[in-house]
């Protein structure tokens, strides 16, 4: 790491080991907590909850489940009950209560798969409109679900039939800045990005960025859609401007190609939506900003708008582990304190220092 | 032969000897002058001047200076003593000889000590030096360490603080949620026993906790949950929505470094399932593309899908003449005979595919189970009920979940007891 004296500093402040492989780590929204998701070495799944403690984490509580659990979300439960939904490898899609974790208060066998990746929207406070958990499975389909609404999915993304499927390995929700607008992203392993609107209920936007999307995300959930980033194999990620479509050539975007193995995730720090960090597969994060061009759109020859995207810097990298960091959660109280967990077993919570003088 | 200085003056005084010796025109360097301990020569060629001292002398501090066409010796006494005269008088050719090389010798030692010292002394600041980088370095990376360290203390100081604010916050709030509740036992019990009878286990919870964020209202607790509920839009109406992939014929995750050798596989399997087997004359009136057994085959199966069925068995039996190693070209063809009534044809064609689709693996499951099907059904048709069972039960070990198979096969049973009964 460089040692400028402006640069931001990622200080790594607590690191944990672990007895089960790590998947997903979430913060608690409103609190010092951190949660571990994984899978236990004898296939059941695990969820811990730490405490930040100085310079230690502190094991408040351990919730072992049948499955093992793949990825969890807060993004759809309010502030007061704050219950998580987790996916898991046998494709359930679950809500717990911590305080009660024994039995769900939502279940349902959503994917015949495993589930990949999950997302929640209207909750914690942010945006409008109905509370939603988008899930993204191996059995190629991306469902939205209502936790109001047992058993049935409200959307459903699914291959056409007789067409072989792909996994669906991210999904992400996005343009969520009123009560009726909300857009789906998700992104597939033979390198395809799919946008859907659910508010007409149809395709919004597709392409396809020649390598796997392992990662996808908006720099905000609850407002007009800005940007998103999506990252792949390779060591590839792309950031596209989403305020302006073309009808032909779709959005306009950016691509770096930050390092030579896979990123595995991405994440925009929820304080300021220009920054995100990078997650790879040498165990190494990245600190990027997004530089706006001068002017975000122009017209074409037929006179159609079209986006300009603009520029990506490096702002610091730092190398943590050998193993891929698999993911990745800035807390959304505290600006630069983030908690990743990688394939070593180990969870490591991290502080990204001057971020006030970007 | 050389020539002679012997033009020397000299004079002398207890401890040194000063000695001047005139060079005829000749220039001297100081490589032309040897001096030992008891031996000096000066050798400028052809001049030659040579002298056996009287007494040792030290020549590590005797000094010759050259100028003004002469060399002016200074050479100090190893004993302080007042020589008798500068060489040795009676000095024979052998003593001359022999002083010679000893002097050759000496002067060859002292080289080898000098060099030797010089090398240690070269050793000793190389050290000296490498010593001093390491500190300056290690200066640096302390500092460098240092500058982390207070990062790291004010960091953790501020999540301290943030920490605890967090907790104070949660306090206060847990504080008040207590007093509400107390406040509103009374109405909440109520209206317990009123949402148990209808309400599932989420609702339960949300009205739940509803109470508890409301924050001091206690009269109007009983509203503010329905008016809160209210404020969420209703579930969406659930739809689908059907979605393309671009094609990829791999099962693995697309990367771009790979492209390169997915194209040659599968460039290779192509060729390979080309025209194995061909009669050259049939196949002249043929266009490129009908010589592609699986173009033949697409061909095939979109005219079945439209119901032409035979030109479907046309499109097929050509792609069998190209390559007959297909299974799915007499499967295929098989379901086209079946819907044209050729029943024995269709058996045949089964039973092609079947043998072809050896060795038994995962990977052909629902292909076999098609043709066990395919052959069941004609069998069925032509009355042969016991061999139409044998292929239906074959189909259903391969795939027991499938209800359709099921069903015939009971239908079949039941025909065969029908007709075991009667007859």
């Amino acid at each position: 790491a460089a040692a400028g004296p402006e640069r931001p500093q990622v200080v790594s402040h607590v690191q944990q080991a672990l007895s089960y492989t790590v998947f997903d780590c979430k913060w608690v929204p409103r609190s010092a907590r951190l949660l571990c998701l994984g899978s236990a070495a004898r296939g059941t799944g695990l969820v811990q909850l730490y405490e930040l403690h100085g310079a230690r984490l502190q094991l408040l509580r351990e919730i072992e489940k049948p499955k093992p659990i793949k990825c969890g979300t807060f993004g759809a439960t309010s502030l007061q009950q704050r219950y998580l939904a987790t996916g898991d490898f046998d494709g359930n899609l679950n809500i717990w209560n911590l305080e009660a974790p024994e039995i769900p208060v939502y279940s349902v066998k959503g994917h015949k798969e495993i589930i990949n990746s999950i997302d929640g929207v209207g909750g914690l406070g942010i945006g409008e409109g109905a509370p939603e958990i988008v899930t993204g499975s191996r059995d190629g389909t991306v469902k939205v679900w209502d936790p109001r609404q047992n058993d049935t999915p409200v959307a459903n993304m699914e291959p056409v039939q007789g067409e072989s499927k792909r996994d669906c390995w991210t999904v992400a929700f996005g343009n969520a800045y009123n009560q009726e607008e909300r857009v789906v992203c998700a992104g597939y392993d033979n390198g395809d990005i799919k946008l859907f609107d659910l508010k007409t209920m149809s395709l919004r936007w597709e392409t396809n960025i020649k390598n796997g999307v392992c990662s996808v995300e908006f720099d905000r959930k609850d407002i007009n859609m800005n940007k998103l980033v999506a990252t792949s194999l390779e060591g590839k990620f792309h950031v596209f401007d989403m305020r302006t479509q073309h009808p032909t050539k779709g959005f306009a975007s950016v691509s770096e190609k930050a390092q030579k193995s896979t990123i595995w995730q991405v994440r925009h720090l929820p304080q300021n939506r220009d920054i995100f960090m990078t997650s790879g597969g040498s165990g190494s994060l990245h600190l990027w900003k997004y530089e706006y061009p001068a002017q975000r759109s122009k017209k074409d020859s037929e006179g159609c708008e079209m986006g300009v995207a603009g520029s990506v810097s490096l702002l610091q990298n730092v190398t943590l582990s050998t193993q891929p960091i698999s993911s990745l959660d800035w807390s959304p109280d505290k600006k630069g304190l983030c908690v990743c967990g990688a394939f070593d077993q180990t969870v490591r919570v991290l502080i990204v220092t001057k971020l006030n003088k970007i | 032969m050389p020539l002679w200085l012997r033009e020397h003056s000299w004079r002398q005084t207890l401890t040194a000897v000063y000695l001047s010796l005139p060079l005829r025109g000749a220039r001297a360097t100081p490589a032309n002058i040897f001096c030992g301990e008891q031996y000096l020569k000066v050798s400028i060629p052809p001049f030659l001047f040579e002298a056996i001292l009287y007494a040792p002398i030290d020549d590590t501090n005797s000094t010759a200076k050259i100028g003004n066409g002469n060399i002016y010796f200074t050479l100090y006494k190893k004993e302080p003593a007042m020589w008798d005269s500068l060489t040795l008088a009676n000095a024979d050719k052998e003593k001359l000889q022999y002083l010679r090389e000893m002097a050759v010798l000496k002067a060859q030692e002292k080289a080898k000590e000098e060099t030797e010292a010089k090398k240690f002394t070269k050793q000793e600041n190389k050290k000296y030096a490498l010593e001093a980088t390491m500190k300056v370095e290690e200066a640096e990376r302390k500092r460098i360490e240092e500058l982390k360290e207070k990062e790291w203390q004010k960091v953790t100081k501020e999540l301290e603080l943030w920490k605890n604010q967090q907790k104070d916050g949660d306090k206060y709030k847990s504080i008040q949620k207590k007093g509400e509740l107390r406040e509103e036992i009374e109405p909440l019990k109520e209206r317990k026993k009123e949402k148990t009878n209808k309400t599932r286990i989420p609702k339960e919870g949300t009205s739940k906790t509803r109470l508890k964020s409301t924050k001091g209202d206690g009269s109007c607790s009983i509203f503010s949950p329905t008016l809160k509920e209210e404020q969420l839009p209703v579930p969406r109406a659930a739809a689908t929505i059907k979605v393309n992939f671009t094609p990829r014929v791999f099962p693995t995750a697309l990367r771009e470094s790979h492209i390169a050798e997915e194209e040659e596989w599968l460039h290779k399997q192509a060729e390979a399932r080309r025209i194995i087997n061909s009669d050259l004359s049939e196949l002249k009136d043929l266009k490129e593309e009908e010589k592609n057994p699986d173009w033949l085959k697409d061909k095939g199966n979109k005219m079945f899908a439209v119901g032409n069925y035979l030109g479907a068995v046309h499109a097929y039996n050509l792609a069998v003449k190209l390559n007959n190693k297909l299974p799915l070209l007499y499967l295929n063809r098989a379901a086209c005979h079946l819907k044209l009534r050729n029943l024995h044809k269709a058996i045949e064609d089964s039973s092609k595919a079947l043998e072809l689709l050896t060795p038994p693996v995962p990977d052909n499951e629902s292909a076999r189970v098609k043709a066990h099907v395919r052959r069941g059904t004609a069998f069925c048709q032509l009355e042969l009920y016991t061999e139409g069972l044998q292929d239906y039960e074959a189909a259903l070990k391969i795939d027991p979940k499938n209800k359709n198979i099921e069903k015939d096969a009971e239908k079949i049973r039941h025909l065969i007891q029908g007709t075991i009964q009667s007859s």
